[in-house]
């Protein structure tokens, strides 16, 4: 597991394109947390990968238009601990029909 | 006041854009409504798909930005295998594509489609314009990504309302990157590569595209005669190294020379200027160039250690390095490499299948590119016919020989050769097609007439697709399983009823080498001709292309018969 820190100016397409260089690999994004911060946003991404992985996605990082740093790090214990579920705050669970029903009465 | 659309092509002109291929609207609509008096020439092509490999063709025989215009929607969606084969191939492209109205965005309204996402891992940069405002500064950015570093495509997405809609326009914007270019060259880098060539015994050297994308051939080709090693070229890579070098071994990979492919599987220092390395280059990539080390010279850092990692990369615009290079060997004592040399390329090496120059395909097209003028473009389609074509190829012109090579879309290169002979009047321009290939953008031909484009266009018919067939008889046991094209229509008649003048030579007219009066003659007329012209070569359906590096075989392990 490798922890990757990729450090961005939050313009439009920007965050998907870092994600997707993850996707085409078939890759699964264990953790994921992305928050503004000195200079921009950090998207911080915690992948099972190997070796070269590691490096073609540097590359295929480095490469976008808006990402201004990349580095790798360690993983944290949170994140660890998180490891199946993705972190931070998640969408309310979809109203079930009666409770929508009830809604519109 | 202006509308959008007017700003829009305002800003397009602002960024040198004379001519756009595109093909009408809902959405895109206004933007056409404002055509005329902008100083922009719009070819109308007959689908979208045409339309950019129109812009590429455009912008692979210049340099400049192709740009191609689509409505929103199917259109749009049309425009995606160009959009990736520009990324493939690095070619400057920027994609206008109409988009509904903004507050019907997401409503999966009709024509919506979300290109923005769809395009996402194909380009470079993308926008969705979110108001008027935006038009000027979308737009210099957009070029600016199209053109800066390794060159690839862009898409600027445009709802209908924004073009309709007015504001004072204060002129085009500049646009002023926020990121600075890596210097990734880490101090001693060129001293290293000094250090590597004084104890290589056998090197070799390797061009690519980014040769000829950075606009730096003249000084490339000083470099290779200064290091006098054995050399050679990709696919893109061809005619960026005089054909007469001495130390010219012709094209490397999967088709290549044996000549090249040899010295580079036993090279022990690999130079490569401006290549990806990909796997038609490089075959089993565990067992590419096993003994080498590598020095790759290339702009774009995605590129380096993605197939083999590099010893010393050289991150940077060759027109940059290459000259500076160059000054720092001048006056380092080399090795002498003349036994390597003669090895490289003896005469035991020298040519591909001796067999090559019977088979009456290749003797076609050896007959018809020796009868070329100088300044001549070349354009292949995708199959057997372009990888002939590019083991012919002779000439010296580094923008000569234009071929769909890491998409490799078939379809291309009746498209592209429309974009070349537009932005290349004098030259004389031949586009080069497989049966199955033609089909898939033979409306094409309406563009042609309709402009009255001297092109001349070949169809290879061998009525089979040809390069899965060969694949199947190699290694599918002969299962010829939907690559039978026998029933294809007459192209000769479907050329006339476009109003194009057309012929037929059968492949016995390649029967006497050389050929024949008569056969001269059915070559003079068809490229003497100011017209657009069509030949239709009948051919025999079982040839094969050869050497073949089987898929995930080493390059030393070429195929030369049907085995």
């Amino acid at each position: 597991m490798k922890v990757f820190h990729i450090y961005y100016r939050n313009t439009q397409g920007t965050l998907m394109r870092i994600l997707t260089a993850v996707s085409r690999r078939g890759i699964e994004i264990t953790y994921l947390h992305a928050a503004a911060s000195e200079n921009g946003h950090r998207l911080d991404l915690l992948l099972e990968v190997n070796p070269k992985q590691i490096g073609q996605l540097c590359r295929d990082w480095h490469a976008i238009v808006d990402v201004s740093d990349v580095r790798v790090g360690v993983p944290t214990v949170e994140m660890l601990d998180g490891t199946g579920e993705m972190s931070g705050p998640q969408p309310p669970v979809a109203a079930g029909r009666r409770s929508a029903g009830a809604a519109m009465a | 006041m202006l509308r959008g659309a007017e700003i829009f092509l305002a800003c397009l002109r602002a960024e040198g854009v004379e001519l756009v291929f595109g093909y009408p609207g809902g959405a895109i609509m206004p933007l056409y409504d404002a055509l005329e008096g902008s100083g922009i020439r719009h070819v109308l092509t007959r689908h979208e798909q045409g339309a950019v490999f129109a812009a590429e063709g455009h912008a692979r025989a210049t340099g400049q930005v192709g740009v191609a215009i689509a409505t929103s929607g199917p259109g749009a969606t049309n425009l995606v295998t160009g959009i990736a084969d520009a990324k493939m191939d690095s070619v400057p492209l920027v994609c206008i594509t109409g988009q509904v109205r903004s507050a019907l965005i997401g409503t999966d309204a009709f024509q919506e489609t979300d290109v923005f996402g769809l395009t996402l891992s194909l380009t470079k940069w993308s926008r969705l314009v979110r108001s008027i405002e935006e038009i000027p500064e979308v737009i210099a950015e957009g070029f600016h990504w199209a053109r800066e570093g390794r060159p690839g495509p862009v898409v600027i997405d445009i709802p209908t309302d924004f073009l309709k809609a007015k504001m004072e326009f204060s002129g085009p914007a500049k646009f002023t990157p926020k990121r600075r270019p890596q210097d990734v060259n880490g101090k001693g880098a060129f001293a290293h590569v000094i250090s590597l060539l004084g104890t290589a015994a056998r090197p070799v050297a390797l061009v690519g595209a980014g040769a000829k994308l950075s606009g730096a051939i003249g000084e490339l080709r000083q470099l290779l005669d200064a290091l006098n090693v054995p050399a050679f070229a990709t696919v893109h890579g061809l005619g960026a190294v005089p054909p007469t070098a001495p130390y010219y071994l012709g094209m490397v990979g999967m088709h290549g020379t044996r000549a090249a492919n040899m010295a580079l599987h036993e090279t022990d220092l690999l130079l490569v200027f401006g290549a990806r390395l990909d796997d038609r280059v490089t075959g089993d990539p565990t067992r590419f160039a096993p003994k080498a080390r590598i020095v790759h010279f290339e702009v774009d850092p995605a590129q380096l250690d993605r197939v083999r990692s590099c010893e010393v990369p050289i991150v940077g615009d060759l027109a940059q390095t290459v000259p500076a290079f160059h000054k720092r060997i001048s006056n380092a004592k080399l090795p002498d490499w003349t036994n390597w040399r003669g090895v490289a390329c003896g005469p035991d090496r020298a040519e591909l299948d001796p067999r090559g120059l019977a088979q009456p395909t290749i003797r076609f097209l050896d007959e018809l590119f020796g009868r070329l003028p100088e300044n001549s473009v070349i354009l292949a389609d995708v199959g057997q016919h372009q990888m002939w074509a590019a083991q012919r190829y002779r000439s010296a012109l580094p923008r000569g020989f234009i071929t769909s090579g890491g998409l490799g879309a078939m379809g291309f290169a009746l498209p592209a050769a429309i974009g070349v002979q537009l932005s290349r009047p004098d030259a004389t321009v031949l586009c080069v097609s497989g049966d199955g290939g033609f089909q898939m953008n033979i409306q094409e031909l309406a563009t042609v007439r309709r402009l009255n484009l001297p092109i001349k266009m070949v169809i290879v018919d061998n009525k089979y697709l040809g390069m899965v067939r060969q694949w199947q008889q190699l290694f599918y046991h002969r299962n010829y399983a939907e690559t039978d094209l026998s029933d294809n229509p007459d192209f000769v008649e479907i050329a006339k009823a476009y109003r194009i003048s057309a012929s037929r030579l059968c492949e016995d007219a390649m029967s006497e080498y050389p050929v024949t009066k008569e056969t001269g003659e059915a070559f003079e007329r068809f490229l003497g001709s100011a017209e657009p012209e069509l030949l239709v070569f009948d051919c025999a359906p079982e040839a094969n292309v050869y050497p073949m590096v089987p898929a995930g075989a080493a390059l030393s392990e070429m195929l030369f018969e049907e085995e």
